[in-house]
């Protein structure tokens, strides 16, 4: 029988060191010949030696495969010793798990991502599969908005992708928290950015980001008409096994690691959650 | 349920039974240590050891099967390889004396930790174990399983049951492991008589009409599918708890675990699972100190709903069952009878 517990060996073949507080490591699995797949939205438990294991969302796209992006913010133990690798490296990766976006549904769509800081991170798997799928077929074209919300200037993330989102068309917004002298853009909280928006039935909203921040811009798309199974979320829980057993991640009975990490507002209404107040 | 097969054991004849199974498993009965508490113990000499099957065993299978601190794995890290290895092979074990609330309690654990995802590690333990239970002819004074639909007596779940008759067991094989030990040790066994079926049928009524205490289970999963726990209520027990953990600790189904990494040394380490519980402030507090759960009002909240409402509505069947420990053990009186009975009193909003 397989062991569960037991990781995947990986290792790190690039390092991007997005800010001070997020390093997005770029692995592969050391054994090419084991079947590795996943879908926008899933997550993976990673091992970095002598730290144990912290469930973290695949930024990357399944079309990058055999590439996998995590993007990691400095919080605790685990994500400090990552933030001291260097490509070379060996990590241990288990998963994937969890529900995905449904991206299956997202062609035609009008498409709303709302990010604040680390949020990001999920949805730009996301966004890179979009852009992937309108390469190869007209009709999945959507159209894309990105809102993304930092802290400072210097706090922003995913950069580079911005800048290569922005030259495909995708219509990218930001904010800032706070400004410093060269900061030209927005100032003020994401949900500012929502003003320039419209919704209408053609629009499904991804947001992730802090609880605060998700539930206010939850109830902001509300306020301008969008349907809660039109309102996408992913949530973030302390995990210990990924798949549904250690019970951790429990959410009014649901577990986050296999019901979700990615919700719809209609689901997370039937539940009693932090993120909605 | 009908059963694979049932015979009479004669009491003289338990030992010499358990004697010729001990040859090929470990045994684990309920024993009275000398400070006059009775657990589940592995027993080395069935001739200088008593098996106590008149107390109620303070610990349940849980330690066995799921320790309370396991390998998961060992990793080493050499240069910059980094690699695991599983644990070593589990050892055939067979568990005797084990009450109907505690068989019930394995039958949750196999559950949980089946769907959606086998545990290997649990499994390899349980395949490994045949367990004998002895039905309930005179319930703890703590005991509610009745009201919990596992006990006194079991209908299914067991590979071997023991009723006790006076002078014999009445022995029921619910699985085939058990039946194969009634068809191997036959000459330990004699036929089921009518006479024996009867006083077995009136030592079960007799047994249901010895429950002391008035839990009412139903009545407040009820009130639990129809309506929410008054905020009163969480805060008033909350206040109570001293996050202790003694509760789930001894509950045979408060499964939840945590699993981290040890290191030995710079280049060896174990992944350690050991126990762990909703009641305590850490199980959902994450990297960099953000909590979802407001311990202040909601200490208690995720462990009765789970066992009370959660898992009626995902597996058909509360999770609590009924075997009293937490009565025993909570001092600040806030264990699930305390929940029940709050929650049966409260007016309907």
């Amino acid at each position: 029988m397989k062991e569960n517990f037991i990781p995947e060996r990986a290792v790190i073949r690039e390092l991007i060191v997005e800010n001070e507080q997020i390093h997005t490591i770029r692995l592969e699995l050391l054994d090419k010949t084991r079947p590795f797949t996943f879908l926008p939205g899933q997550f993976l438990m990673l091992s970095a030696p002598h730290c144990g294991e912290a469930a973290i969302s695949i930024s990357s796209s399944p079309t990058a495969l055999p590439l996998i992006d995590l993007s990691i913010r400095k919080a605790g133990e685990l994500t400090t010793a990552i933030h001291k690798m260097q490509p070379g490296a060996q990590v241990g990766i288990r998963g994937p798990f969890g529900k995905a976006f449904p991206v299956e549904n997202f062609s035609g769509r009008s498409l709303l991502f709302v990010a604040g800081g680390i949020g990001l991170a999920p949805l730009k798997g996301v966004i890179d599969f979009c852009l992937f799928q309108q390469e190869l077929e007209e009709e999945a074209a959507q159209d894309m908005t990105l809102l993304y919300g930092s802290r400072t200037p210097s706090d922003i993330a995913f950069q580079e992708a911005i800048k290569k989102w922005q030259e495909q068309g995708i219509d990218c917004r930001l904010s800032v928290d706070i400004a410093d002298e060269k900061w030209q853009g927005t100032v003020g909280l994401v949900t500012d950015l929502l003003d320039g928006c419209t919704v209408t039935e053609q629009t499904t909203a991804l947001v992730c980001g802090p609880p605060i921040m998700i539930r206010f811009v939850i109830a902001r798309l509300s306020a301008m008409g969008c349907t809660d199974e039109a309102i996408i979320t992913t949530l973030e829980r302390h995990m210990k096994c990924g798949m549904g057993i250690c019970g951790h991640c429990h959410l009014d009975g649901k577990l986050v690691c296999i019901d979700g990490p990615v919700f719809s507002l209609a689901q997370l209404k039937t539940m009693d959650v932090m993120e909605l107040g | 349920m009908i059963d694979l097969k049932e015979l009479i054991l004669a009491k003289d004849n338990l030992i010499p039974l358990l004697r010729k199974l001990k040859k090929e498993a470990r045994l684990i009965a309920p024993v009275k240590n000398g400070y006059g508490d009775t657990f589940f113990t592995e027993i080395s000499d069935l001739d200088t050891t008593v098996i106590d099957l008149d107390s109620q065993p303070q610990s349940s299978l849980k330690p066995f099967l799921l320790p309370q601190q396991e390998t998961l794995a060992q990793y080493t890290i050499d240069k910059e390889e980094y690699t695991f290895t599983p644990p070593e092979k589990e050892q055939a074990t067979i568990y005797f004396g084990v009450r109907s609330c505690d068989l019930t309690a394995v039958l949750y654990t196999d559950l949980i930790f089946s769907k959606p995802t086998r545990d290997s590690s649990y499994y390899a333990r349980r395949n490994q174990s045949l367990i004998i239970t002895l039905g309930c002819n005179n319930p703890f004074p703590n005991c509610f399983c009745e009201a919990t639909e596992s006990g006194p007596y079991l209908e299914y779940g067991y590979d071997l049951q023991l009723i006790d008759l006076g002078d014999c067991y009445f022995v029921s094989a619910g699985r085939r492991k058990g039946a194969d030990i009634l068809e191997r040790w036959g000459y330990f066994f004699r036929e089921v008589g009518e006479k024996d079926r009867k006083i077995r049928y009136q030592l079960f009524l007799e047994s249901r009409g010895k429950f002391t205490r008035n839990v009412q289970v139903a009545h407040a999963c009820r009130r639990l599918q129809q309506h929410p726990v008054p905020e009163t209520i969480w805060e008033a027990l909350s206040r109570r708890c001293y996050d202790c953990g003694g509760c789930a600790y001894v509950c045979p189904t408060c499964t939840c675990f945590s699993v981290d990494d040890m290191p030995l040394n710079k280049t060896q380490g174990l992944r350690l699972r050991s126990w762990d519980a909703c009641t305590s402030s850490g199980f959902t507090r994450m990297a960099g100190g953000h909590n979802p759960v407001d311990r202040r009002q909601h200490a208690l909240k995720r462990r009765f709903l789970h066992k009370l409402k959660d898992d009626l509505t995902l597996h058909g069947k509360v999770s609590c069952t009924g075997c009293g420990r937490c009565v025993d053990i909570c001092f600040g009186g806030v264990d699930i009878t305390t929940f029940i009975h709050l929650i049966t009193a409260a007016e309907v909003p």
